[in-house]
């Protein structure tokens, strides 16, 4: 596969936020629906404690609804992982960007690096499920269309990385 | 009727799940072209030598907000119609705080849950293992829910549906506009912190796309508000009421009474007599003298009539805000909650059990005659439930 040295440039952001902007548009317009990546994660935390715990999960108040799903992976966000997974894949293979590895800063170890994402991940996870949806789902999906409680979770995001990067140094520099 | 969402989507479950893949498909090709694949990328926001989540974030919600406002304009959609069906009620204080979290949890792991999708079709091991922190996440705040105190917080700040054209009391097409304007202005201020951090070592930005782009956002929105100038009466017009159905109404009438106003217009002797709680006694002929055109649209307002109610009664379609019709009326109001529910079965299913207590409550509001409770799971009693409780059908908790 090709190396990072021959990988094509990215787009100019304007133009790839305007393209993501007009596929969040046709969303909304042909299925009435919006975008979002964390539900999956919800799906999968309800049927993995289910599996090990089934009485528990059942009266866990998050997951009481999804498992009394027949299928409950058979949804609108987790086929839009799929494809979110798809199209990743394709533009990142065209453009010669597919290069298994661990993206981190010039000094951070892989160790570190890793325990970053677990950290960052779980913080991501009990967020998206506080504001009922991740910076897609709930930033994009809901400030597109001028929904109070999107803004002020979009604006939170900004403040809540700000006032924390300088703690990530190790990891990115 | 409006012409967008397709119906077809919205009413058939199998035919989003097929569009999802493609949507998908498109989320996750411009999310890797701007970059996103590679954490690295994002975090040149906050470290200051790219402002590329800003660019491209704003970009992107800007274009939806000019796109839809300028379609609400011309009369193709119903914009808080649509906001209503697509996004998430407003819970303002966990919302803040589901932020600030979010913020933190972009500079650890380098992405948000939509971008470590993108880094795992590229092949990155971190993001595979944020996207499992990410699970793992979600099962802790599960179990932080099944406390009472953390309950309570994830329940506050309760708006309903508040949209920033209401909130502000504006046209959505200025707030589109301002939209546009601020989003230009954040880029231009962006372009400047990069200018000054990164001197010689600043990202170039080539004049032609910006051009394009921030010219577009100013044309459409521009055509948004220009409609504005169309004549009012056609844009009533063409917007529809909606429907509301007896379940509903009484889970909104018993849980968040502030967000309906209720108008019952069978006449002034069958409302004297019985009527839905909260219900202000209105003759049809009266509703064009009421000024609905001049409230707030921050209520729906729900016509009850004495059957099913073929289209809103004149002057109705004046008041700004969303009008919702009571499906089979009042008739259909004094089956369900006059009439005795009937306990389910210990092993019914969840939606049943809870459909059940949603009615004996709202029955025993109503006659004061207590049911016998039902074969419930969890504690309760008979509080209606709420239905859309953050895992619900909208944003990506689903």
């Amino acid at each position: 596969m090709a190396n990072e040295a021959v990988a094509k440039p990215y787009w100019n952001p304007y133009v790839a936020g305007v393209g993501l902007g007009l596929v969040l548009t046709a969303t909304y317009l042909v299925i009435g629906r919006g975008l979002g990546a964390s539900g999956p994660a919800l799906r999968a935390a309800a049927v993995g404690v289910a599996s090990v715990a089934s009485a528990h999960a059942a009266r866990t108040p998050a997951f009481t609804r999804i498992l009394t799903e027949p299928h409950p992976f058979l949804n609108y966000y987790v086929f839009l992982a799929v494809g979110t997974l798809l199209g990743g894949f394709v533009s990142a293979y065209v453009a010669g960007r597919v290069q298994p590895g661990v993206t981190r800063g010039p000094n951070a170890s892989i160790r570190l690096r890793l325990w970053a994402a677990v950290f960052g991940g779980v913080l991501l996870g009990v967020g998206a499920r506080l504001a009922r949806g991740c910076a897609s789902g709930q930033a994009l999906t809901g400030g597109g269309l001028l929904s109070a409680g999107s803004w002020a979770f979009m604006i939170s995001i900004f403040v809540g990385g700000y006032a924390t990067f300088l703690l990530t140094r190790k990891v990115w520099r | 009727m409006t012409l967008f969402p397709l119906q077809v989507a919205v009413e058939n479950p199998n035919v989003a799940m097929g569009l999802a893949v493609l949507a998908g498909f498109g989320f996750g090709f411009m999310l890797e072209r701007a970059g996103f694949g590679d954490s690295r990328k994002l975090l040149g926001q906050f470290f200051g030598n790219e402002m590329v989540m800003l660019k491209v974030m704003f970009s992107a919600v800007a274009t939806a907000v000019v796109l839809t406002a300028a379609l609400d304009g011309v009369g193709l959609l119903d914009l808080r119609a649509l906001g209503t069906l697509v996004t998430t009620e407003t819970w303002i204080w966990p919302m803040i705080a589901g932020g600030l979290l979010i913020g933190v949890g972009i500079v650890f792991s380098g992405y948000c849950p939509g971008t470590s999708f993108v880094g795992m079709a590229s092949g990155k091991l971190d993001a595979a293992v944020t996207y499992a922190g990410v699970v793992a996440g979600q099962i802790l705040a599960a179990e932080l829910e099944r406390g009472e105190a953390w309950r309570r917080f994830f329940a506050s700040g309760a708006r309903g549906h508040l949209f920033l054209y209401d909130l502000l009391g504006i046209p959505a097409a200025v707030v589109a506009l301002a939209v546009a304007a601020i989003a230009v202005g954040s880029f231009l201020f962006g372009e400047w912190v990069e200018r000054r951090l990164g001197g010689e070592g600043a990202p170039p930005s080539p004049t032609g796309p910006k051009r394009f782009v921030f010219g577009a956002f100013a044309g459409v929105a521009l055509v948004a508000v220009a409609t504005l100038a169309l004549p009012s009466g056609a844009r009533a017009v063409q917007r529809s009421a909606g429907r509301i159905g007896v379940e509903e109404l009484a889970r909104r009438v018993f849980e968040a009474p502030w967000t309906v106003r209720l108008l019952d217009v069978r006449g002034a002797e069958p409302c004297a007599v019985a009527r839905i709680p909260g219900a202000e006694c209105v003759a049809a002929a009266e509703l064009t003298g009421l000024g609905l055109d001049a409230e707030p649209p921050v209520r729906d307002l729900v016509i009850v009539g004495a059957g099913e109610l073929p289209e809103p009664p004149a002057g109705a379609m004046a008041f700004p805000g969303r009008v919702l019709l009571l499906s089979g009326g009042f008739a259909a109001w004094q089956g369900w909650a006059l009439t005795p529910p009937t306990p389910p079965a210990a092993d019914a299913p969840t939606a049943e059990r809870e459909g059940f207590r949603l009615q004996s409550g709202v029955y025993a509001a109503m006659t004061g005659v207590k049911q016998p409770a039902a074969a419930a799971p969890s504690g309760g009693g008979a509080a209606p439930k709420r239905k859309k409780a953050g895992g619900g059908g909208g944003g990506c908790g689903g």
